[in-house]
């Protein structure tokens, strides 16, 4: 009879469940992922016991041609900066090492030139695209944080979007049984001031570039993180992948990222939009609008918020594969 | 659904059949017994313990209440229960304009404009004053370089940027909003009944004439240095004293007065402005606060709306100005044959 079904329904629920419990909750999976990126990260740096020394070449207009001793494997294009003005230090987004785009907190292992990027450069086009991409890397760790423990929250690959579209989005899949689940106003507001108390406790995105055996152990509870290690790895030229952690938080992404939340300002998860049923699901794409710090905008508007006024009937990005010139 | 049958019988003695339906008593006392008639079909209880049974019982309900609940919240952050709620605003002075009922007569209405207007705080009874509970809302987007530590805390609890005027509303113990909510105009509807508080333009320190209108003296026939003085000041040698709270000249304006029970005849929900009748206290672009009545005549009238309480999302697009039944819209043709 129906009340039957129902309860024999329920009951397979239940064990299935109580067999999946051995999984861990989401606040045990993030302690987890963050030991194990603290465990390499402290491997990494016992590589080098004895402190050698390298030469730092800077390339800053108006400090051309200064030389800084730094330490290898220790120092960061953020510890070249404070050995310059606190100006350089809050307001650098990305470093050039060599011509190659460097994030502010990964450790430098040999003698290079140094240029430190800022939102208000001639050229922004680097600092733009690393910008969008930590918005979207911190929309997904909201995205992750905001469920309740009972719904298990997916997040796929970062999608590659330019800075001109509008919006920067983040693809998840969440647990099926929020697939009749909308967002409402109320929810949006919700993630939204998540991404801001993320963003006032200005936390560092920590980088860390770690062989295919360690990302696969990190994201050991994940099947599809572990297939865009494998990608991301193949793609690599030295077979490497860097994840970054930002709090207790550890992703993958696309390229370098800012140096901290704190660069962003004016934060602001717009909407959620179903992408349709995808590999692991329904695949869902949240957007959000953001601006930095140092170039905030006013704009008058007779109703609603100002973000909102921009990116509300924004449409979903169509196939946003495009990769950037640089990695 | 299998239909259950039972037949009852009467029985006397300790014979107890295998009857699991129903309640099986105990067998000495028992009159009554039920024997299960159906036997094509089992029931969910049927193989269960009677610890098991009480348990699922338990747990089924609570479960569904989980899942139906959970299917709306799902976030950790979750939404505050809707209620009806004594309404208020901050809103700021445009300007005043005149208007003409349908019948003819001219009235003038000041404008008020809510910007950015957010619920910033709920405070309960015992963490306010131990009697009611209090809402605090902000209203207007102001620069964070002059506020202190405490009050960008509050802002930024609530996830809105810090406002130029906060207020606190007293409401009562169920109607809560959860902070952070931004209000609208629309919140009100024409042919409600308002209360504005403001601060007076201050008039600086004035004489007794402007500040209490009081006659003065004439201007000519004798009057020697008298003509704005307020005169005698008591009645004389009986109290032989002037009375505290004598009315003398001081500083005039730059207070909080509330005009009360104000009509409203429009709002436009696509600027969001309300158009309240007669005058209101305060210059050009100050920020007021806006509430529901006071006044017993309008109390009643306005606990019952005809309309919900307005909440952005639930409603469909309301039409962009909203008139009072009475109210002469002036874009439409004044003479209809």
């Amino acid at each position: 009879t129906m009340a039957c079904r129902t309860v024999c329904q329920l009951l397979q629920r239940r064990l299935a469940s109580s067999a999946a419990s051995v999984r861990l909750s989401a606040a045990e999976e993030r302690g987890r992922r963050s030991a194990v990126f603290s465990r390499e990260q402290a491997r990494q740096r016992s590589l080098y016991p004895r402190t050698e020394k390298i030469e730092v070449t800077l390339q800053i207009p108006g400090l051309q041609g200064t030389l800084l001793v730094m330490n290898k494997g220790l120092s960061t294009p953020h510890s070249c900066a404070r050995h310059l003005t606190e100006w350089y230090v809050t307001s650098s987004a990305l470093a050039l090492v060599d011509g190659k785009p460097w994030s502010l907190h990964q450790p430098l292992t040999q003698s290079c030139s140094l240029s430190l990027l800022a939102f208000k450069d001639t050229d922004p086009l680097l600092v733009n695209q690393a910008y969008w991409r930590s918005c979207a890397a911190l929309l997904g760790q909201v995205l992750q944080d905001a469920f309740k423990e009972d719904f298990s929250v997916e997040l796929l690959r970062l999608p590659e979007v330019l800075v001109t579209s509008g919006a920067f989005c983040c693809d998840v899949v969440l647990d099926p049984q929020l697939d009749a689940w909308n967002p409402s106003e109320e929810s949006l507001r919700s993630l939204t001031r998540g991404a801001q108390q993320l963003i006032h406790r200005d936390l560092p995105w920590e980088p860390l570039e770690v062989a295919p055996p360690v990302a696969l152990e990190v994201f050991s509870h994940s099947r599809c993180k572990q297939e865009e290690v494998e990608e991301k790895s193949a793609q690599s030229p030295k077979g490497t992948v860097i994840l970054y952690r930002c709090g207790d938080h550890v992703l993958l992404s696309g390229g370098p990222l800012v140096a901290r939340t704190g660069l962003c300002s004016q934060y602001e998860v717009t909407a959620i939009h179903r992408l349709g049923e995808g590999k692991w699901g329904l695949h869902r794409r949240a957007q959000g609008l953001s601006l930095p710090l140092q170039q905030q905008v006013r704009v008058e508007v007779p109703t609603g918020s100002t973000n909102e006024a921009i990116s509300d009937t924004l449409t979903p990005p169509s196939a946003p594969e495009q990769t950037p010139p640089q990695q | 659904m299998a239909a259950w049958t039972c037949r009852h019988l009467l029985y006397r003695g300790a014979r107890v059949l295998a009857g699991r339906t129903g309640a099986v008593a105990a067998a000495d006392s028992c009159l009554f017994q039920s024997v299960r008639t159906v036997k094509t079909t089992t029931w969910w209880e049927e193989h269960l313990t009677e610890d098991n049974k009480s348990y699922m019982r338990k747990s089924l309900g609570e479960e569904y209440n989980r899942q139906i609940a959970a299917k709306l919240h799902p976030l950790k952050d979750e939404p505050w229960p809707r209620q009806e709620w004594t309404k208020g605003l901050v809103a700021v002075k445009l300007g005043m304009a005149p208007v003409w009922t349908k019948t003819g007569e001219r009235h003038v209405v000041t404008m008020l404009q809510v910007q950015d207007c957010h619920v910033l705080n709920y405070l309960s009874k015992e963490e306010y004053d131990g009697h009611t509970a209090a809402l605090m809302v902000g209203g207007k987007n102001a620069s964070p370089f002059y506020k202190t530590d405490e009050e960008m805390e509050m802002f930024r609890l609530a996830g809105v940027p810090p406002k130029q005027k906060v207020t606190t509303f007293k409401v009562s113990d169920n109607a809560i909003i959860k902070p952070g909510t931004p209000l609208y105009a629309a919140h009100f509807r024409p042919g409600q009944y308002v209360d504005v508080t403001a601060k007076t333009i201050g008039k600086g320190f004035q004489g007794v004439m402007k500040r209490y209108g009081f006659k003065g003296q004439p201007a000519s026939h004798g009057q020697t240095k008298t003509h704005r003085r307020p005169g005698a000041s008591g009645p004389g040698g009986d109290p032989a004293k002037v009375f505290k709270g004598k009315k003398m000249p001081g500083m005039m304006g730059n207070v909080f007065d509330t005009a009360h029970g104000l009509k409203v005849w429009r709002v436009n929900t696509r600027y969001n402005v309300i158009y309240v009748h007669g005058s209101v206290p305060g210059h050009k672009n100050c920020l007021l606060k806006v509430r529901d009545t006071n006044l017993p005549t309008y109390v009643e009238k306005n606990i019952n709306p005809p309309f919900p309480t307005f909440f952005c999302e639930e409603d469909e697009q309301l039409p962009e100005d909203l008139y009072d039944e009475d109210l002469f819209i002036h874009t439409q043709p004044s003479l209809t044959l």
